[in-house]
């Protein structure tokens, strides 16, 4: 097996460096409230935003996985995923063109767009969805996000998992890339989605300190 | 029977930063979009040889008959109206729409929902469905059927008949006790 040496010219060390002040971000949005309207809808970032319990999407995905059998979890575990690769990807587009964003992350941005990928996981840590950061970028082709707390490691509260399962980090670490190296965003989902795909390598419901999440390039094998 | 709202639903929110993680009143909260919940509940619906749908209305009426019970003994709310109003005012907040309980009783009951955030996220991206898809609404439903009137889960039947995602100005629920 061949080994890559990391010096200072290799593209994943370049692209770790970033003017992102992810305690700056994380202490300014972590503080933001989300309130509905009137009508009990939270219209943001042109979607409809919810504001639920974690255990509500932990139990539907534990279940379902678990009732589905051998042959079929596979196929279940995509659909998970692919439900936050969509949200991620709209979603993530209408957060990094937001008013908050603007504010708050924009004026730290000097390498576009691998300081919009930094900074949009330190969103994803403030608004609570996992506590996470890049460990390893080259540019247009992988990705390593290692979080060091999230949600989705609450369906063990006993023991260690066989199969990972935080779907919704994986479909929105692999939706982060396709916004940052896909091509422009598409309201659709026509082009630009699911460019790239993520796999967990690591869990902490599987007996990790954290989990590892590696997006490459969809077409590659 | 005419009825006053009595109670305000109170929210203590807060932000854990060790963990970086948001609760409201000791339950861990996160933001999901549209995108998320109806792709959840399109997966729900096409799942038949699971029952999809139950599942994910029993995983809803599961999660919501804990809040709710959790808020009620934990505020000393015993009154059906006070009771009722919570239940309403939690949907809201939760940005799952605007829900009025017309009548309730340990028997039956009647919803309904004047904006909904699955059957409006629904039509936003893909367009109206002749078939009901709030199957989360369904298990709050049941869930606060069961939460007001003292009973255990799976107490209450709920039918949707009539639908946002189908067209209908408001989506209306019946209720029976099974």
């Amino acid at each position: 097996m061949a080994v890559r040496r990391i010096d200072e010219s290799t593209p994943q060390y370049e692209a770790l460096e970033t003017t992102i002040d992810r305690k700056k971000i994380i202490q300014a949005l972590s503080k933001l409230e989300v309130v509905s309207n009137e009508e009990g809808l939270i219209p943001a970032f042109n979607v409809f935003v919810n504001q639920m319990p974690a255990k509500f999407w932990n139990s539907f995905a534990d279940r379902l996985t678990r009732k589905v059998g051998p042959d079929l979890i596979e196929a279940a575990e995509w659909l998970l995923v692919n439900a936050a690769h969509e949200c991620g990807y709209h979603t993530g587009y209408g957060i990094i063109t937001s008013e908050e964003w603007k504010s708050v992350v924009a004026p730290m941005i000097t390498r576009i767009p691998e300081d919009i990928l930094h900074g949009a996981f330190a969103v994803f840590t403030a608004w609570g969805w996992a506590k996470s950061e890049i460990v390893e970028l080259i540019p247009n082709e992988r990705m390593v996000v290692r979080a060091y707390d999230y949600y989705e490691a609450d369906t063990v509260t006993y023991g260690i998992r066989s199969r990972p399962c935080a779907y919704m980090i994986r479909g929105v670490a692999a939706a982060f890339m396709d916004l940052a190296y896909g091509g422009p965003y598409d309201p659709t989902g026509q082009t630009g989605l699911r460019t790239f795909k993520c796999v967990q390598t690591k869990g902490i419901e599987c007996g990790d300190e954290y989990g590892e999440f590696v997006v490459t390039r969809a077409d590659e094998n | 029977m005419a009825m006053t709202k009595h109670t305000e639903l109170v929210l203590d929110r807060r932000f854990d930063p060790k963990t970086c993680r948001h609760s409201i009143n000791g339950q861990v909260q996160v933001l999901h979009c549209h995108h998320y919940a109806t792709l959840y509940t399109q997966l729900a619906n096409d799942c038949g040889m699971l029952d999809g749908k139950r599942l994910l209305a029993e995983v809803s009426e599961d999660t919501f008959y804990n809040i709710l019970r959790d808020y009620y003994a934990a505020n000393n709310i015993s009154n059906i109206e006070d009771r009722i109003s919570i239940a309403e005012q939690y949907f809201a907040i939760s940005g799952l729409g605007k829900m009025t309980v017309r009548c309730a009783s340990p028997e039956s009951g009647e919803v309904e929902l004047s904006t909904s955030h699955v059957d409006q996220g629904w039509i936003k991206k893909w367009g109206h469905k002749d078939q009901p898809v709030n199957f989360i609404g369904w298990g709050y439903i049941s869930a606060m059927f069961s939460a007001v009137f003292d009973k255990p889960t799976r107490a209450y039947s709920v039918t949707e008949t009539q639908s946002i995602v189908s067209g209908a100005e408001t989506s209306r629920f019946e209720v029976v006790a099974i």
